[in-house]
């Protein structure tokens, strides 16, 4: 599995789950002879390893893989491609040369603290789970709050239960995946807790993950407290009102030993960051081109460290492609500059990639702020495109066709979504 | 007046994220009509819920001499939706040693379910 790990790499990848793999591949695929992943895990796969539920792969395979189904495939391309994997090694900084080279430091359980050097770098660190800091819940500290990702860990590969009694805040598609599973483990789900008033998660795992084993979902309700000395011992709830504000006179105990969060995905960008790479405000990742490459020349961004993504197909489709592109940079090919900016109009939360160019095609990723049916995206001037129905748990994907982009004139081009009359 | 034989029962599409509102209509166990379906597999889904409702399913089993102390697995075929708690019951005593390969059959017709296989859907060497 190891290479050689003697510079100069034409690429190197941060990150060896999902993204990282396909970024390596693509930049072979675009003719980078040495590329090398970075993974701080002992096995490269990432959170694919942990979640063993189907539904991988119906996009890119055209057939239903489980999570360490897919990361096999994706090993054993990478291995077929004479890519270096370095597992239990972690990337603790990025140092540019004057001639563009990078100096990657890595700490390595098997190499120690190293310095190789590379052409390009593709940021592939995908993103951790909110934790109850982030919302604040009021109460005591006991053991037993977790994230749902984290019980994943534990209840998967590890070999341990979290807990036997357990209520879910969140309805995130890891939440909703942790209730059946826990279930399946002999575990009792009290209920699972959502502020808003729709399902952060896909329709399909509401009805298999909860309606199948009678697990209720509360909507427009949140957790008020945390209650429990060492262990948790049960935790109030309250149905919000206007602003989400808890209606207080209405809170009730649920009894419960564990509480799992599934309350959203942040892109791990402190690296990035560090970097002096520019950020996106509203995704929390870095500000890309039409070639998926950052604020920094020669450093490139895909998966969930860009944007977080709900299927890992999409993740594959993206990173094949800033692999491609980080690969032609190693090789000295560049692009002209981005001419056309990519902005956010009505009822558009972001909109990926930043700038575009014209003459060639591009991939748009999107999500709306709030659940519309049925609707239209209007892309500036150049192109409309109808949706029986759009909701924020879902990315909007479509391409712009190099065509259509030789009319514009303007450097600005803005997205909407605007209600369609039925 | 004529009374009324048919019935109604509704069903959610699992089969892909857009998750299809089904009605479906029927007369005793002969199916008479299917709507809110955008594609086949809604219809096809419908008809399989309202026959014999089936899930596929994955869960672990213990092992040992790997990295980690689980190995994750699936059915090959779905199982009845009324036995899928019972099937991870069953499955969660298989104890299996390292090295495995992705897709070794570790039981075969699950809960006397003909052609339901556990298989591992990953290889773990041995440590």
């Amino acid at each position: 599995m190891l290479g050689r790990m003697e510079g100069p790499y034409d690429v190197m990848v941060v990150g060896g789950g999902p993204a990282g793999l396909a970024a390596a591949i693509g930049a072979r695929d675009a003719g980078a002879r040495r590329v090398l992943v970075i993974d701080r895990e002992a096995e490269a796969g990432g959170i694919l390893l942990q979640c063993i539920h189907s539904g991988f792969g119906l996009h890119y395979f055209k057939q239903e893989l489980t999570g360490p189904e897919y990361a096999e495939r994706f090993v054993v391309e990478a291995i077929d491609h004479e890519i270096d994997i370095l597992p239990n090694s972690y990337v603790s900084g990025i140092g540019l040369d004057s001639d563009g080279a990078k100096r990657v430091r890595i700490l390595s359980e098997h190499y120690g603290l190293r310095t190789l050097t590379c052409r390009s770098v593709v940021l592939a660190m995908g993103c951790r789970e909110r934790t109850r800091g982030a919302i604040r819940i009021p109460g005591t500290r006991p053991s037993g709050v977790l994230t749902a990702g984290l019980a994943q860990k534990f209840t998967n590969m590890m070999g341990y239960l979290p807990g036997k009694k357990v209520a879910i805040l969140g309805s995130g598609d890891i939440g909703l995946i942790m209730a059946r599973r826990l279930v399946l483990e002999g575990c009792e789900v009290v209920g699972v807790f959502e502020l808003m008033p729709y399902s952060n998660g896909l329709t399909r795992n509401v009805v298999q993950c909860l309606d199948d084993f009678g697990i209720p979902m509360h909507l427009s309700t949140t957790v008020t407290e945390i209650m429990g000395r060492d262990r948790l011992s049960g935790i109030k709830v309250a149905p919000v009102g206007p602003g989400f504000k808890p209606d207080m006179s209405r809170e009730r105990t649920v009894d419960c030993d564990t509480l799992l969060l599934s309350i959203g995905l942040i892109p791990e960008n402190e690296m990035s960051a560090g970097l002096g790479i520019q950020l996106d405000v509203t995704t929390r990742g870095p500000i890309v081109s039409s070639t998926l490459e950052t604020s920094l020349p020669g450093v490139f961004a895909c998966g969930n460290v860009l944007h977080v993504h709900d299927l890992v197909d999409f993740v594959t489709g993206e990173a094949l492609r800033a692999g491609r592109h980080a690969g032609e940079y190693a090789l000295g090919i560049r692009r002209a500059q981005d001419n056309i900016r990519l902005v956010p109009g009505d009822n558009v939360r972001y909109c990926l990639p930043h700038s575009l160019s014209t003459g060639h095609e591009h991939q748009i990723f999107m999500r709306c702020k709030e659940p519309m049916k049925p609707c239209e995206i209007i892309i500036g001037d150049i192109m409309r495109k109808r949706l029986s129905f759009v909701v924020p748990a879902e990315m909007i994907m479509f391409r712009i066709k190099p065509d259509a982009l030789d009319q514009f004139q303007g450097d600005t081009l803005r997205i909407d979504i605007r209600p369609l009359q039925k | 007046m004529v009374k009324k034989m048919s019935d109604h029962k509704s069903f959610t599409c699992i089969g892909c994220p857009i998750g299809c509102p089904l009605q479906l209509t029927h007369e005793g166990l002969e199916v008479l009509e299917i709507e809110g379906h955008q594609c086949n597999r809604g219809a096809k889904y419908a008809q399989q819920e309202f026959r014999d409702p089936r899930r596929f399913m994955s869960t672990t089993v213990a092992i040992d001499g790997a990295r980690h102390k689980r190995l994750p697995v699936k059915v090959t075929a779905p199982v009845p939706k009324d036995r899928v708690v019972a099937a991870a019951v069953e499955i969660h005593r298989i104890r299996v040693t390292a090295p495995v390969r992705l897709g070794d059959v570790l039981l075969t017709d699950l809960l006397g379910e003909k052609g339901v296989d556990v298989v591992a859907t990953k290889t773990m060497e041995r440590v």
